[in-house]
């Protein structure tokens, strides 16, 4: 039996909260790995029905006019890193005792992830096409509804680490939460970043003569 | 020999319950709070109660926005998607929050966190047969719920197996109409695996695998609960399908052949998305335990072969299934919101529905095949009473072949056209992954040299598994084989295949597993005549089915259809008649079961002399597992006394050391 | 607890002391052993079954007129030389595994534990070495086999190409094949677009397939040729053979496509070059030219 105890001691098990946090930390590398795989399953549908052009309907209209906007991928990616390196500067200055910057950087990162839902919410809403409007619409559609639940999964989890904060049960002994929730919202950026890569530099499918559905003809 | 030592100084891991004084937070209610008030009952009546408000929430509001404009009739595809696809998601979600998965979650985002008595409650501590129908946390429950399920999901797989070959078997008449014959071979297809997956990673994996690596309890106790109830909350849909026009299309379900089926193929794409989740979950508890919680001395070195087959099951699954669960997510899309994934006419692509699915639904074979080798390999040092031969080379061969598993899928795409030129690198990868297999086969075989076998079913069974790899191995040979493929894809020589490798070994290995590990998990002996009765029963007619099968394809008979050329006729019919012995048997082994479970002989705590942790448990095994968590000082195969054949090479040297050297 | 195994036989002659390392014994001591020796035979027996099993097997895909081109000839012959080269570790497998069965090593069948162990042994570099080195072989014996056999029939026929991309053999007919739930249509632009549900070549013509669906993924197989290629919508494939047998041979769907995927077959009549330029005259379309 350990005769001092210098670190806290996890509730439930009585382990030292070193070695579940060690333990979880794993368990959301592995979480992490598998959602990557979800993330590049559609941006393989992104790209393969890009570069297939299949009946000649990847594009939504014959016209440029009709492609989603460029700007809100990138304002929304832009505000999950933000909201992130917030995430990631709490975290630092949990570790060197200073709770009160976690929760601030927690609710601030909590507001704008927030507003990048929304930001989601209203992207989808006003693309100008709709889902039955080919496959670049399709796939589109779907990267931003995939960034859309995860975001308000991000919210929960930011908004959690600031009630969590203000409980106390995010201290510097055992602030290993706070750097979970930070690693998973950087798998987000990446994903959200990856998106609005995709989408920017795969336009126009480099396949012009698919044949026609059903037919021997181009 | 793996020795349970009381570790000096009481060790750093000492259970909560000889250290009292760990602060608390608050406690919230009784211990386990609102958990008190879940089960299995709780949950069914919720997940109704949400099916039945989502549904109706979402017909009006599509009526609202189509006005009225609706096809009403469930038989067509057009009828009543987003309606049933939110029906099922209603109930899902009513499930999860009535058996009490949301407490925790909500809690942790309250900070009200668990105190030890909360958690004490929730892994079933001093609470008798109602653990099992609540969401408990401890593994040896999980296990035993697992093994239930897979019983259950069995039972239905193999009764619609029944009916196949019924319908294949008279081959003069048609006696299901085409579509529900479509549906029965999908719903067997699908079942079955599903069955498979979580066959012995699911009761073995959970129960025996925490015991095995000397821990208390799996590294995220209230995932593991999580996991199981998740698979319980997707079998309905599955099971409901049938009765909403079925899963006409295959278990592979590919578009957009699946756009055409009714809105029970909504239900087939629920249970995937919700059985992706459940794996994925138990995935992680299982690579996090093995990984993090093994005991003090269990060193890579030392770790039993079997967790190492679980490890790259768990790999796999976790890393590839969100591929399958993805197709079907688009899928979904596609029929209810008509988006254009995998519909050509509008830029889909089948190819794209083809390729995500198969980068799952080849690793997959090997998540089902990998345990049950890896549970034969575990058992036969114990039953030959001889070291595991080439220890190392087991390790290679599983990881070589989780590696692998990632660059075969295209050889189920040869004859799809999608890339020709990927044809020679992907006939390559498959040539190349029987490599490690031939690993684990000479492991098989080199530990069987020399040994007198002790001839109980679990050891008898390892026989008719290695068996069955040869003939499942070698049509696999040709399979992979691109221009033999050109003629075999597609044809009743697949079929027979797959059946050999996933059933063959798969199934007939995991009952080896579950006769070996039987008495651990019910502490009573598996009734060792009535189980061989009925494992050897389904062994003949086995062999009986499939073979008939190998020659019905090598006919020409392709696959999935119920009406054939009359050349397949005798192949059929013999088929058939293997069909029912294979279903003797099985209900034999059922019985065996079950009636060993309700009163066969109790079983001591290492019935079959074994090395490994969890046969140094008491039976039945304490709530805690271990009194004291166990040192472990060397690997559990060091069975064997010197071989003569070495000691005859140098017998001066070997007295005057006093001390005999074992093999190179 | 006997300390020395009394199970395993002695050897025939006494070792020779050496100086070699445990483990590695001459093959020639190793081959005295009367267990290696039953074993081997065992192999050669299992070896043998299997290989004549293997022409059982070619003739079961024979049965109903095949082969009818050079593609399911070579298919055939792949099977033999994929199995003549799988026996011999095939065998010993299989003899390892009877003889432990039938209980050439001892069994042990009291209902309590064994009292006795086997011999200790943890591994032998001798035998992984050479099962490795052997299985290695053995796959890149087939991996080579198959890439050359997939090279020679691959020569212009199956896979995907655009439309308007030649074929490499010269002279071919070029058949349209539209796959739809649940017939097949054959179409021969060469010959004044005639359509047909039978498919109708002559015999030592070289054949190419553009091949397609109308809905939903189907697969053209024409049996006895050893041909298969999906019918996708929204793409066109590409298969192609030679007929060398005269006769009425199987054209099946290998795809589940719905309801009534099991009908979805219809014939292939090869027929002599005369036979074919007047059946194409009947459907009012011109020879070939």
């Amino acid at each position: 039996m350990s005769t001092e105890i210098t670190e806290p001691l996890s509730p439930t098990t009585g382990e030292p909260v070193s070695t579940t946090s060690r333990r979880d930390r794993l368990g959301v590398w592995l979480i992490i790995a598998s959602c990557t795989t979800g993330t590049v399953s559609l941006l393989i549908a992104y790209s393969y029905l890009w570069s297939l052009n299949v009946n000649n309907a990847w594009a939504p209209t014959e016209g440029s006019a009709n492609w989603a906007a460029d700007w809100p991928f990138w304002a929304i990616a832009g505000g999950m890193v933000i909201g992130t390196l917030l995430i990631w500067r709490g975290y630092g200055a949990l570790k060197k005792g200073n709770v009160g910057a976690m929760k601030s950087m927690a609710l601030i990162s909590t507001l704008i992830l927030l507003a990048c839902f929304i930001g989601q919410i209203f992207q989808i809403a006003t693309f100008p096409f709709g889902p039955q409007d080919g496959a670049y619409a399709s796939a589109t559609l779907w990267l931003a509804l995939a960034n859309c639940i995860w975001l308000s999964l991000a919210f929960f989890f930011t908004q959690a680490l600031f009630n969590r904060a203000r409980r106390g049960r995010l201290t510097p002994d055992n602030p290993s939460h706070a750097q979970f929730v930070a690693m998973f919202l950087t798998y987000l950026c990446v994903a959200a970043l990856l998106s609005a890569v995709f989408t920017l530099v795969m336009k126009d499918s480099p396949n012009t003569n698919s044949p026609t559905f059903g037919t021997f003809q181009q | 020999m793996s020795t349970v030592i009381s570790p000096p100084g009481g060790g750093t891991t000492v259970a909560i319950h000889e250290q009292p004084h760990v602060p608390q937070p608050k406690q919230v209610g009784k211990p386990g709070g609102f958990l008190r008030r879940t089960n299995f009952l709780t949950a069914v009546i919720s997940g109704i109660v949400l099916a039945a408000i989502f549904y109706f929430v979402t017909v009006a509001i599509v009526n609202k926005v189509t006005g009225g404009g609706q096809q009403d009739d469930l038989s067509l595809p057009d009828g009543l998607q987003a309606e049933i696809a939110m029906m099922y998601i209603g109930w899902v979600i009513g499930f999860m929050a009535g058996i009490g998965a949301f407490a925790g979650p909500i809690r942790w985002f309250l900070g009200n966190d668990l105190t030890h008595a909360d958690a004490e409650y929730m892994s079933g501590k001093d609470m008798g047969r109602e653990k099992y129908w609540k969401y408990t946390t401890d593994h040896k429950v999980v296990g035993i719920q697992y093994f239930i399920v897979m019983m259950v999901l069995f039972g239905v797989g193999g009764l619609l197996a029944m009916l196949i070959r019924t319908e294949l078997g008279i081959t003069w008449a048609e006696v299901f109409n085409p579509n529900f014959y479509n549906s029965l071979i999908g719903t067997h297809g699908i079942v079955m695996i599903i069955a498979m997956i979580i066959a012995v990673t699911g009761p073995l994996g959970n129960f025996i695998m925490p015991l095995m690596v000397g821990a208390r309890d799996m590294a995220f106790p209230r995932l593991n609960a999580l996991s199981i109830w998740l698979l319980v909350a997707a079998i309905p849909p599955l099971i409901s399908n049938l009765f909403m026009g079925g899963i006409r299309d295959g278990w592979t379900v590919y578009q957009p052949l699946a756009d055409q089926s009714p809105v029970g193929m909504i239900g087939y794409q629920i249970t995937i998305i919700v059985f992706a989740f459940s794996t994925g979950i138990a995935s992680v508890n299982l690579i996090t335990t093995i990984v993090a919680m093994r005991a003090k001395g269990m060193t890579w070195s030392r770790v039993p072969i079997f967790i190492y087959g679980i490890l790259g099951s768990a790999i796999m699954g976790l890393i590839w299934f969100p591929m399958y669960q993805y197709s079907q997510i688009l899928a979904l899309s596609d029929r209810v919101l008509q988006t254009s994934f995998f519909t050509p006419a509008s830029g889909g692509s089948v190819w794209l529905y083809e390729n995500l699915f198969w980068l799952l639904g080849h690793p997959e074979v090997y998540v089902i095949v990998l345990p049950a080798t890896a549970a034969l390999l575990e058992l036969m040092p114990v039953f030959l009473r001889k070291p595991l031969f080439s220890y190392k080379l087991a390790i290679a061969g599983i990881f070589g072949i989780v590696g692998l598993s990632a660059v075969v899928w295209v050889h189920h795409m040869y004859m799809t056209g999608w890339a020709p030129a990927s044809n020679y690198p992907f006939m390559l990868s498959t040539e190349l992954i029987s490599i490690p297999f031939s690993f684990l086969v000479l492991v098989m075989l080199g530990t069987m040299w020399r040994g007198a076998p002790w001839t109980k079913l679990p050891m008898m069974a390892v026989y008719a598994v290695i068996w069955n790899k040869v003939i499942g191995g070698i049509t696999g040979v040709y399979l992979s084989d691109t221009p033999v493929d050109q003629y075999m894809h597609g044809s009743m020589f697949v079929v027979a295949h797959f059946h050999f490798m996933l059933m063959g070994a798969g199934l007939f290995g995991a009952m080896a597993a579950i006769a070996y590990w039987f008495p651990k998990m019910i502490n009573r002996y598996l009734d060792e005549r009535i189980a061989s009765i009925g494992f050897w029963t389904a062994f003949v007619g086995f062999q009986i089915t499939f073979f008939a099968m190998f020659v019905a394809g090598l006919q020409g008979m392709p696959r999935r259809v119920l009406q054939f050329d009359s050349l397949f006729n005798v192949a059929n019919w013999v088929s058939t008649i293997g069909a029912y012995i294979i279903g003797t048997g099985m209900l034999i082994f059922l019985y065996a079961i079950i009636t060993s479970w309700r009163g066969g002989e109790l079983a001591p705590g290492n019935p079959w002399g074994a090395h490994t942790l969890e046969a140094q448990t008491e039976t039945p095994v304490p709530h805690e597992n271990f009194p004291v968590l166990p040192v472990v000082t060397s690997d559990p195969y060091d069975y064997g006394v010197p071989d003569p054949y070495e000691l005859a090479d140098d017998d001066a040297i070997r007295e005057a050391e006093g001390v005999a050297k074992v093999g190179a | 607890m006997s300390t020395v195994d009394e199970r395993t036989p002695e050897a025939d002659e006494p070792e020779v002391p050496t100086n070699r390392p445990p483990g590695m014994h001459l093959a020639s001591d190793w081959l005295k052993r009367p267990y290696v020796r039953r074993i081997l035979i065992l192999t050669v027996v299992i070896a043998a079954v299997i290989i004549a099993l293997t022409f059982v097997m070619v003739a079961f895909m024979n049965m109903s007129g095949g082969p009818a081109s050079d593609i399911q000839a070579q298919i055939e012959q792949t099977m033999f030389v994929l199995t003549f080269a799988s026996a011999p570790l095939m065998g010993f497998t299989l003899a390892i595994l009877t003889y432990s069965w039938w209980g050439g090593w001892g069994k042990v069948t009291t209902e309590t534990e064994p009292t006795e162990e086997g011999p200790a042994i943890r591994t032998n570099g001798v035998a992984v070495v050479t099962w490795i080195t052997v299985c290695s072989l053995l796959a890149a014996f087939l991996v080579i086999w198959g890439l050359v056999a997939l090279a020679q029939i691959t020569a212009g026929s199956y896979g995907s190409t655009p439309v308007n991309q030649q074929p490499n053999a010269t002279k071919a007919i070029d058949i349209n094949v539209t796959g739809q739930q649940w017939l097949w249509s054959f179409e021969y632009p060469d010959n004044g677009r005639i359509t047909s549900d039978v498919l109708v070549v002559p015999i030592n013509v070289p054949l190419y397939f553009n091949v397609t669906s109308k809905d939903v993924v189907h697969s053209f197989w024409v049996v006895e040729a050893g041909v298969k290629i999906d019918a996708n919508p929204g793409a066109i494939t590409n298969t192609g053979f030679t007929p060398n047998k005269l006769g009425s041979f199987n054209v099946r769907c290998a795809e589940l496509c719905g309801l009534h995927h099991a009908y979805m077959e219809t014939k292939m009549q090869v027929v002599t070059q005369e036979q074919f330029n007047s059946w194409v005259r009947e459907q009012g379309g011109v020879k070939t030219s």
